[in-house]
């Protein structure tokens, strides 16, 4: 199989004149708001982060475009995942008893060759690699994280789905006993289990990624441990965690948030500035730890190599 | 001493906000300031209304300017948070945001009937514009349609402080057309 190494986009000079178009008195306010609020909040935290052993083998990100990490800190304490909770400083403890060992891994549907894995010892078969992809949320925050996984294009394979199959569907664990929002029953934040989906050429580019770890190591509870996929240019609800279930379909999956608010979250949900959620704009982000919001660029930057994929189509309709 | 105790009260989310924002722990400063000067403000307009509701059991009525301008003060802080920090003082991107998200205008409404409310609770003021106080009840109703529309998906818990302010809209409405005394 073609093996295809994906490098970050390198920043353009486009990139950088945005700063220069701030006039002065922006500049003076920024400086001195910046110095109202703590320091804490606004500087990256100099100190020395506390990172887990190293327990993958994989190949490095060599960070060509040279996107400046968010903290390990960061990345794990700030999360959603209703499963647990609608807080997203409150997921890390709620998720701390997560039982992620044993995970079976169910490849179905229109394939030539179902499969039943134990995603354990996937992650010892798989070539893993870092890949340093920014992740931007449909609330209007954003980081840059160091995932590590393989290209979901090789697990495809290894099924061998039918020429009928368009779409592929993704399904989170289902288990009350340990995600407290899925005994509420009516009361719950939303319909479980979560399902999120693809359409088959989104799911074969090389950018869509399995992932199973991050900075080097496995997957925390609230990070979607054990596996779990990554669409770097879409919001990332689209990134569905503690995958169980994955099964090929000719029909569009229905995915949990546009079932919940068809008008407010659609089935692409591709990052795009210039389509504002009804709610709220969208044209920037803040990158957790930045004080300052930044502008949200099409596909999260991404757009070199995903537009190809939405030619055609309108982007407001099918958003 | 009832005062200083209600005044601390009222002034400790803003502790807790500061806290929050100097001792690390706010990924995103600017939303944890909406969200505790939010729910600040929203719980104070409802307990103002509730001290009227209540005024023949516990007599805080005294009290009740004071509580109504701390709330228009974590309005004021979650307004000025919108304009300068979040919108960076941009007049393009407020008005874009303010006409085009009807969540927002709605807040916008309802802070400026508080503003309103707010200059004309001085004493002198006051005794002539005492009718249009009234307004406070546009003015929750805005704001609790603003705080459903702001989120993402209603967490149960929220449901809960719906259902609370509920229960004091309903009690309102029965005291207010004389329905029942209490």
């Amino acid at each position: 199989m073609q093996r295809t190494r994906y490098e970050n986009r390198p920043l353009r000079e486009a990139d950088v004149t945005e700063e220069a178009l701030f006039d002065e008195r922006r500049k003076f306010l920024k400086l001195g708001a910046a110095s109202l609020v703590s320091t804490a909040a606004v500087l990256e935290l100099a100190a020395k982060e506390h990172l887990p052993a190293v327990n993958l083998d994989y190949a490095k990100d060599p960070n060509a475009g040279g996107l400046e990490l968010n903290t390990y800190e960061q990345i794990t304490s700030y999360n959603n995942f209703y499963e647990f909770t609608t807080s997203k400083k409150g997921v890390k403890p709620l998720s701390k008893r997560f039982k992620s060992e044993p995970w079976k891994l169910t490849v179905d549907g229109m394939v030539e060759q179902p499969l039943e894995l134990d995603v354990w010892e996937l992650m010892k078969q798989m070539p893993l690699e870092e890949r340093i992809y920014r992740f931007r949320c449909v609330e209007g925050w954003s980081m840059v994280v160091p995932w590590i996984g393989f290209e979901l294009s090789r697990l495809i394979a290894m099924a061998k789905p039918l020429a009928s199959a368009k779409y592929v569907r993704f399904e989170t664990l289902y288990d009350p006993e340990q995600f407290p929002d899925q005994g509420r029953g009516l009361l719950a934040t939303l319909d479980y289990p979560y399902v999120e989906g693809l359409r088959m050429d989104e799911a074969m580019h090389p950018l869509t990624l399995m992932a199973v770890g991050l900075y080097g190591h496995t997957l925390p509870p609230q990070n979607g441990a054990p596996i779990r996929l990554i669409v770097p240019w879409k919001y990332g609800f689209k990134s569905i965690k503690s995958v169980v279930r994955i099964t090929f379909t000719d029909t569009q999956p229905q995915n949990t948030w546009n079932v919940y608010a068809p008008r407010e979250y659609g089935f692409y949900a591709n990052v795009n500035p210039d389509v504002d959620h009804p709610r709220w704009s969208q044209a920037r982000e803040r990158v957790l730890g930045h004080f300052f919001k930044q502008p949200t660029q099409l596909f999260n930057g991404y757009a070199k190599e995903v537009a190809h994929l939405y030619k055609g189509m309108d982007l407001r309709k099918q958003f | 001493m009832k005062r200083a105790l209600l005044f601390l009260l009222c002034l400790s989310p803003l502790i807790f906000l500061l806290y929050r924002l100097f001792a690390g722990g706010a990924e995103d400063p600017i939303k944890a300031i909406y969200s505790v000067t939010g729910y600040s403000a929203l719980t104070l307009l409802y307990a103002a209304t509730t001290i009227s509701l209540v005024r023949k059991k516990i007599r805080l009525l005294r009290y009740r300017r004071m509580v109504g301008l701390f709330a228009f003060f974590y309005a004021l802080l979650h307004f000025s948070n919108f304009l300068i920090l979040d919108m960076e003082l941009d007049p393009a991107s407020v008005l874009d945001e303010t006409l085009k998200k009807p969540f927002i205008y709605l807040g916008v409404t309802a802070f400026a009937i508080l503003l309103f409310m707010a200059v004309t609770s001085l004493p002198k003021l006051f005794a002539r514009f005492y009718g249009y106080h009234q307004l406070i009840y546009v003015a929750l109703l805005l704001v609790t349609v603003h705080f459903v529309m702001a989120q993402k998906a209603l967490a149960y818990w929220q449901w809960e402080i719906l259902a609370v302010m509920a229960v004091i809209g309903v009690l309102k409405v029965v005291q207010k057309t004389g329905l029942a005394k209490f």
